[in-house]
């Protein structure tokens, strides 16, 4: 038997062997059925234990793969290679399929990525064991470069499906898929959907508990433009009312100009102008009866449909007491079949919360609309944006964010 | 605005009376006030005398003032489902459910009858998770509100 046959491969026990025909082939020694015959030099399947890695989803040949995914859906970039600082290889992969035929006549497909010139780096540099933040691979330049001894190990596969869609030259194709879910930036343990400490947790219940209580919605210019205007004058039966904002009786003899000016809501109810348009930005309501001028996300207000009466303005009656059917304290407030948005929306601030994310670029379009009260609150497809939003100060509104100290 | 609401709310306090139960301790000013707070009739907190500090900004009535429950040698926070060991209340009111109609006296009279109702005395399940993490203005604190009833 001078010409013989091939030697086989085991890639479970990574045994050089002859394979048990039973009738398809079986690992001599392990007894396993992920074997390969050694026939093309050019092919050795004993290089892929590099890697050491036994599934493709695990260790580094996960990694690999994900990674030469993330590069074959990247858009071309010429210059990536060329501007790679430094190593200039190691930062490409090809995702390499192999069919082989085996003797005993069934076909298998083995997959595997490796890095293009040099296969020697992912098994030194690579295996740290160390977990990268998420934002190790936002902030990854446009050359590619991969920072150096960060990898994520295999079971965390997750990381780089949201590393690859969060990925600046991909963005907005996916950000409306996902409304935003991906977390421009990870740190504190928290990554995606995966924490890593108590703490995180915490802090993730916290914002999912909070981010149930709707802020009120703003009344847009557009219908504060449209809400009827009068000017006091003699004999006007507005002058026997009070507004309910300042508690004053309307008057003629008033210090500001502005407070002749009477806005009446849908609802009847009248305010001086200065004290009511303060007020409907912050909260487009009637503060009398907390009639809706735009839509807000409390169930607990009545619709536009049932306005309390005329009069009644002016009273000191707590809001206890005052029907309209809310419970004066308490009151689960969430917005109805909103918990996504709002979870989209928690994801979002949560992330900038947690810094590290200032070369979160290519998204600083789309700055209007804020006030819009379906848009900005169910489908934020900007983060950055609706978390300084909710900076903003607006009189009477509600900042985001629970200052830990 | 603030200083002008508050003032006519400060003469009507002074003037009237505060409510039943409720009694302006301080307010000297129209950043501060301290009013102090008791159940009247059978509760569980029959006997018990609280204090709450009022503290306005300049969009007062616009923004709800910042409410919280005294907390020092002579005052303890109630102990109350709502209430936190520092003081601090988780009431819809005060938060995304403040109206500008309301007034001291009216979130007084809400908070009492909040104690009245009261069932069980106890602290908010996550009290020493917040009381750890809470902001020094609960305004900042974005409320869950779990429940109407109590």
């Amino acid at each position: 038997m001078s010409n013989r046959e091939p030697l086989w491969y085991c890639h479970e026990c990574h045994a050089e062997m002859r394979p048990l025909m039973v009738p398809d082939p079986h690992c001599a020694s392990c007894n396993g059925t992920f074997v390969e015959k050694m026939e093309n030099p050019a092919d050795d399947p004993r290089e892929f234990s590099g890697g050491d890695f036994e599934d493709p989803f695990s260790g580094d040949g996960g990694d690999n793969f994900l990674f030469g995914l993330m590069r074959a859906m990247a858009p071309p970039q010429p210059n990536r290679t060329a501007s790679a600082p430094g190593t200039g290889n190691g930062s490409g992969f090809t995702l390499h399929i192999d069919r082989t035929g085996t003797p005993g006549g069934g076909a298998r497909t083995t997959f595997s990525t490796r890095p293009m010139q040099s296969r020697s780096r992912t098994t030194q540099s690579d295996r740290t064991g160390e977990i990268p933040t998420l934002s190790d691979y936002v902030a990854r330049n446009p050359a590619g470069t991969r920072p150096e001894g960060n990898t994520i190990n295999g079971s965390l596969m997750f990381q780089y499906l949201l590393a690859m869609l969060q990925q600046p030259g991909r963005r907005g194709q996916f950000d409306n898929t996902l409304g935003g879910l991906v977390p421009p930036g990870a740190e504190n343990g928290r990554m995606g959907d995966y924490v890593f400490n108590q703490e995180a947790l915490d802090q993730i219940i916290t914002q999912i508990m909070e981010s149930s209580s709707a802020h009120p919605v703003a009344a847009t210019e557009e219908v504060m433009e449209k809400l009827p205007r009068e000017v006091l004058e003699e004999g006007s039966p507005l002058l026997e009312k009070d507004c309910a904002v300042c508690k004053d009786q309307f008057s003629l003899t008033t210090e500001d100009p502005d407070e002749l000016v009477i806005v009446t809501l849908p609802c009847k109810h009248p305010f001086h102008e200065p004290c009511i348009v303060p007020w409907l930005k912050s909260s487009g309501t009637c503060p009398v009866c907390r009639y809706q001028l735009v839509p807000q996300p409390d169930h607990h207000s009545p619709g536009p449909g049932s306005p309390n009466g005329p009069g009644g303005s002016g009273n000191n009656r707590p809001r206890a007491g005052s029907g309209g059917g809310s419970g004066s304290t308490g009151g689960f407030a969430a917005a109805p079949g909103g918990i996504f948005g709002n979870l989209f929306q928690m994801f979002g601030a949560g992330g900038s919360d947690t810094n590290g994310n200032s070369n979160h670029s290519g998204s600083s379009s789309n700055t209007t609309g804020n006030n819009r009260p379906s848009t900005s609150r169910t489908n934020s497809t900007n983060h950055n944006n609706s978390s300084q939003n909710a900076r903003e100060h607006v009189p009477g509104g509600w900042s985001d964010d629970m200052e830990v100290d | 605005m603030s200083t002008r609401r508050l003032q006519k709310e400060l003469l009507e306090l002074k003037n009237e009376g505060a409510p039943a139960g409720i009694q302006l301790l301080k307010g000297d000013d129209f950043q501060s006030w301290i009013l102090s707070i008791e159940v009247l009739g059978e509760s569980l907190y029959k006997g018990d005398k609280f204090a709450l500090e009022f503290r306005f900004d300049s969009q007062y009535p616009i923004a709800p003032p910042s409410v919280t429950f005294v907390v020092n040698e002579q005052f303890q926070a109630p102990e109350h489902p709502h209430v936190y060991s520092n003081g601090h209340i988780c009431a819809s009111i005060l938060a995304n459910e403040w109206s500008p109609v309301l007034t001291v006296s009216a979130v007084c009279i809400t908070l009492q009858s909040m104690l009245a109702s009261c069932k069980r005395k106890e602290r908010p399940p996550d009290n020493d998770r917040y009381v750890a993490r809470a902001p020094a203005d609960p305004r900042r604190t974005r409320w869950a509100f779990h429940d109407d009833d109590v």
